[in-house]
């Protein structure tokens, strides 16, 4: 993939401005500080793209909580890969049976690394699991997955930034913004 | 075509339509989605006479989902077929859910995927079957080649009903109308009970 040096040439739209996400991780702090309240919280968040919701997110929340990380891989891969599974890259740190969890994605899209993940969760035995996701984007469904906090749905386009990449690049941007076709279609 | 009503039967060696229903069906593999290919037939228009005159094989049936996926790689404007029979199928059947797949769909599930080179040998004519495209075997029992293993039917074809959905019904001397009531009410006993976990 060919990329600007100056990264935000490749973006044609700012879909979410950096005050907007602030805004948005503070409301959800709230509410998850209140539906939570009295409770311990466990945040898992699933990488790479999430890490900055996460850290944002957390520090929004008024409650004793750990953080724990997990990463699986991605479908995409050559023949041989693609006959294979997904699989856990890094696993979760510590137990969470009979623990409230809370995963923490950047996107949901089609819902299928969602629902692996929350069936293999599932099995370790947590109290309860909720998902929290920073994007909602519906018109690419596949799986069905209630989604119990959201920030924004947006419509049917590439993004990238605050997490989102294409390529391992762009996850450094402040904002959310739609990617220009020419930075992806070569 | 397999009978309306009954699952097709889809033995060791048969293949997709479309190379892009193989890339999809690695997909749902990779994500252990379990899936069948065109498990099922659904009458879609009939004489008055009550022969089936049309019907419609949605290509893949997710079990656990209880969702029916339709793929195509057509361009848009070429698209209005299909959606006519998503549009039927759905008046007739009203329990069952499908999700249409378009190319844009596929196109951005490519591109998500690092993939995007492959979506034009993948789609529209160029991605249709000269060479048969074979699924490699599928985890947990999922596989193009044997869609048996995995969930169960979309079974239509129990109980008092049967005849609405059977071909078979062409002899039925019910009429139009009260053959369409008993194709819903068959539809009907295929009650989607829940969503994705």
């Amino acid at each position: 993939m060919k990329h600007s040096q100056d990264l935000n040439e490749d973006v044609g739209e700012i879909l979410l401005s950096e005050d907007q996400i602030r805004i948005k991780v503070v409301e959800l702090g709230k509410r998850i500080s209140a539906d939570y309240a009295g409770r311990e919280l466990t945040l898992v968040s699933v990488l790479k793209g999430s890490l900055p919701f996460m850290a944002d997110l957390m520090r929004q929340i008024d409650l004793p909580l750990r953080i724990d990380l997990m990463e699986v891989s991605s479908y995409g891969g050559t023949a041989t890969e693609s006959s294979g599974l997904v699989r856990i890259l890094k696993d979760l740190s510590a137990p969470i049976d009979d623990r409230d969890v809370l995963l923490v994605e950047d996107i949901i899209d089609t819902g299928l690394t969602l629902n692996y993940l929350i069936r293999y969760l599932r099995g370790k035995n947590p109290r309860s699991i909720k998902v929290c996701a920073l994007l909602d984007k519906p018109a690419r469904r596949l799986v069905e997955i209630p989604i119990d906090y959201v920030g924004f749905e947006i419509p049917d386009a590439f993004v990238v930034g605050y997490g989102l990449d294409f390529g391992e690049v762009y996850r450094n941007l402040r904002f959310v913004g739609v990617l220009r076709p020419e930075a992806y279609e070569s | 075509m397999s009978e309306a009503g009954t699952p097709r039967d889809h033995k060791a060696g048969n293949a997709f339509a479309h190379a892009s229903e193989a890339e999809f069906a690695r997909i749902l593999d990779f994500y252990q989605v379990a899936w069948e290919y065109e498990p099922q037939v659904f009458p879609i228009l009939w004489d008055l006479d009550g022969n089936v005159l049309e019907s419609f094989a949605p290509d893949f049936f997710l079990p656990d989902l209880e969702l029916l996926i339709e793929l195509t790689t057509l361009q848009q404007r070429l698209v209005r077929k299909k959606n006519r029979k998503v549009r039927r199928l759905r008046e007739l059947y009203p329990n069952l859910r499908i999700k249409l797949f378009y190319a844009r769909d596929f196109r951005a599930l490519m591109l998500k995927y690092g993939r995007s080179a492959l979506v034009s040998e993948l789609s529209g004519t160029l991605g249709q079957v000269g060479p048969r495209h074979y699924a490699e075997p599928g985890p947990e029992g999922s596989s193009a080649a044997g869609p048996t293993a995995v969930g169960r039917q979309l079974d239509l074809s129990t109980g008092p009903a049967d005849a609405a959905i059977d071909p078979r019904a062409s002899h039925d001397r019910r009429s139009r109308g009260a053959r369409r009531r008993a194709v819903r009410r068959a539809a009907a006993a295929y009650a989607p009970n829940s969503t994705a976990t």
